[in-house]
């Protein structure tokens, strides 16, 4: 054959133009790990790897600088504007949790179905070395793979099923080889681009699995789109809320008093006005009532606004009641009237269900309420001579946050005890919606103190100068 | 995790007790986070029998010590990791595999080293939960993998999902930009891969760290692993400029 095979970078190139504004983007080792040089607007998609760094664009040359950091192949890459750090077992949890669109990981071998082997477990017969790329592959939304079409002696390595152990099943969706384009659907493989050069019946030969060739075949294209990062900044709180439906479960921040509690969200969520509402929050709305670092003489804005609105069905609560039995809590009154019903779950467990929920964690044993009334009805497991609850993860549709100061990117710090709930509940939830004092550019925030990365912030607002939180 | 940390004049005076047997935890990934001090003093105690929990047997850097040093010396006979043997050239030479070291595949495949490969998502999440005292965890990860054999598999909310124990270490060698005198610590750039996870999971923590401040000289907004896990802090030895 004379027709020469694609390069790696017209590969990661083609893989690049599969990138779409504002999604977060894990890169296995190896190969993948070219896609941040190829992107054109690296602030546009979070390019994420699995050691824990976010937002990041190639570097040349040594760890250095302010921020010295490595990609999944080891690789030295600088931090973008609005990039940050975390750990393993969060990018993990993001992972799970659904927070990431795609993933692009170098296959060894794929099957026709989508299972696939990492490059990195092929090399060593009988031992597995996968990394993260279980994780990626069975976490992301999207998964790109990208693999050479045949061996070094000819032999396909797209095959009708794997001869080694699979890291991951029937989780490829689009297959990029030096040769072609695959899209992997129920019915099979399907060529659906040729690299330049070559015929569809050329790729069928030298595939290993049955193969259709679309009706629309093209030749592969290595443009790359530039794209804009999304506007996440909303005018007010009404507009940032405004397609909660009715029904819809919200986290509400707030640990007792006003610290960490969105109260400008509060009031959108009150004007906008849907019904049925199940809360999810530390209390119900007792800031009214104990003062927790309220100042004398005023009454602050807390969930009570909603409860009294009609607008809460149901609470999920660790701290229900009020303290005082002659002064009862708005959402008190509610549930004795038989307005709302309530599930009482303990803070910790209540902390740990949502950590759950946002990442990924169907259930979990604890050994919180084991032998007390919140531990009825629910599984109880010995675990090495001791005895645990299952309890479950927990999401919401809709966050209400409260930060400090957010980027336009979504990246989030908080002051003192506002932290709470806040960064566990943002991450548990289809939209999160962040109220904070003052929105900066991506840069303005030093990487190292992000505590709620953007990728799980849906939408910012800024607290208008003149909002007072008291009612 | 005993109340106060201790700071220790050298490394090796740190891991004095390390005994034959222990199971650590080491932090670091790719050459960033790795307690070089701590793993060369390691070496120099020479413990045997160790289980190794960590995200690879990584090979010396130029002037430095990996944990592939710590195998090859016949200190580890367990490996717990994702990704047992360092990867080799990826993009640069195209599609080979790991570039196992020679040694270290040789103990293996004569018994002397025992592995136990853990995707790197569930062995976070192993640790985090034995840390954080949960019993274990059901993932959605390794359905229908070797990763899942023989454990528990149940359907919750209609998905699959593989029941992971928490796992736990007896020690845990960790590396952190600074810390201050009573172990809060703050890290720098990709140095959080593994380490606070870690911290939170071992009986004993020590430390190596570049800078020790008095309290109050972290800024409280930007600690990452708080003091209450850690036990002993070591000033890291500089013999290389380890990140």
């Amino acid at each position: 054959m004379t027709t020469e095979r694609l390069d790696h970078s017209n590969m990661v190139r083609r893989a690049a133009a599969e990138l779409r504004a504002g999604e977060a983007v894990a890169l296995g080792p190896g190969l993948p790990g070219l896609l941040p040089a190829q992107a054109s607007a690296s602030n546009a998609v979070w390019f994420l790897s699995d050691n824990g760094v976010m937002g990041y664009q190639a570097a040349a040359g040594a760890l250095a600088g302010a921020h010295p950091a490595v990609d999944a192949s080891g690789d030295s890459v600088r931090i973008a504007p609005g990039g940050s750090f975390c750990g393993v077992v969060d990018v993990a949890g993001m992972l799970r949790g659904g927070h990431v669109a795609l993933a692009v990981i170098q296959a060894a071998q794929i099957s026709a179905a989508g299972d696939f082997v990492h490059w990195t477990t092929a090399a060593i017969p009988g031992l597995a070395a996968p990394g993260s790329a279980v994780d990626l592959a069975s976490g992301a939304g999207r998964v790109i793979a990208l693999l050479a079409h045949n061996g070094p002696d000819g032999s396909p390595n797209i095959v009708a099923e794997c001869d080694l152990p699979v890291d991951g099943v029937r989780c490829i969706s689009l297959i990029i080889t030096d040769l072609g384009v695959f899209a992997v659907r129920d019915g099979g493989l399907v060529l659906t681009e040729l690299a330049p050069g070559w015929t569809a019946d050329e790729v069928v030969t030298l595939t290993g699995a049955p193969l259709t060739v679309s009706p629309s075949l093209k030749e592969m294209s290595f443009d790359v789109p530039v794209l804009s990062p999304l506007n996440k900044v909303y005018p007010t709180a009404l507009d940032a809320l405004h397609d909660v439906p009715g029904g819809a479960v919200v986290n509400v921040d707030g640990f007792a008093g006003p610290g960490g509690m969105a109260h400008y969200l509060l009031t959108g969520l009150r004007d906008q006005g849907a019904k049925g509402l199940t809360m999810i929050s530390n209390t119900a709305g007792i800031a009214r009532i104990v003062n927790f670092g309220t100042p004398a003489g005023v009454v602050p804005i807390d969930h009570s606004i909603l409860v009294e609105n009609g607008q809460i069905a149901r609470a999920i609560a660790s701290y229900p009641v009020s303290p005082s039995v002659s002064r009862p809590s708005a959402f008190e009154e509610a549930y004795n009237s038989g307005e709302a019903t309530l599930e009482v779950v303990p803070q910790g467990t209540l902390a740990e269900r949502l950590r759950a929920g946002g990442a990924g964690v169907a259930a979990f044993y604890t050994p919180t309420a084991v032998g007390t009334l919140l531990g009825e009805g629910k599984e109880i497991r010995e675990i090495g001579g001791r005895e645990y609850v299952l309890e479950h993860g927990i999401r919401a549709d809709f966050c209400l946050i409260r930060g400090h100061k957010a980027d336009t990117l979504g990246n989030v710090v908080y002051k003192g005890t506002s932290r709470n709930f806040n960064p566990v509940m943002a991450t548990a939830a289809r939209v999160t919606v962040v109220e904070v004092d003052e929105i900066v550019e991506p840069a303005e925030l030093d990487p190292e103190a992000i505590v709620t990365p953007g990728i799980f912030v849906d939408r910012i607002v800024k607290r208008p100068g003149d909002f007072s939180p008291y009612l | 995790m005993t109340g106060m940390a201790r700071i220790f004049p050298s490394a090796e005076a740190a891991l004095a007790d390390l005994p034959d047997g222990a199971v650590v935890a080491i932090g670091g990934y790719a050459g960033a986070g790795v307690p070089e001090s701590l793993v060369r003093a390691l070496l120099a105690c020479g413990p045997k029998g160790l289980t190794c929990i960590c995200q690879g047997a990584w090979p010396h850097r130029e002037g430095g010590v990996g944990i592939a040093d710590l195998i090859e010396a016949g200190l580890v006979a367990r490996l717990i990791s994702p990704m047992p043997f360092p990867e080799g050239p990826g993009h640069e030479e195209g599609y080979k595999g790991p570039g196992c070291e020679d040694s270290i595949k040789k103990r293996w495949e004569s018994g002397h080293l025992e592995i136990e490969v853990v995707p790197a998502g569930i062995l976070a999440e192993r640790l985090r939960a034995g840390g954080a005292g949960l019993g274990g965890v059901f993932l959605p990860t390794g359905v229908g993998t070797r990763f899942a054999e023989g454990r528990e598999v149940r359907s919750i909310a209609g998905r699959d999902h593989v029941f992971y124990p928490a796992l736990k270490a007896g020690f845990a060698l960790l590396r952190a930009r600074a810390a201050d005198t009573l172990g809060n610590l703050v890290y720098q750039g990709t140095q959080r891969n593994w380490n606070p996870t870690m911290a939170m999971a071992a009986s004993t923590t020590i430390v190596e760290v570049d800078e020790i401040y008095e309290p109050g000289g972290l800024d409280p907004e930007l600690v990452i692993t708080q003091a209450i896990f850690i036990d002993r802090i070591v000033n890291t030895d500089r013999i290389v400029n380890t990140a």
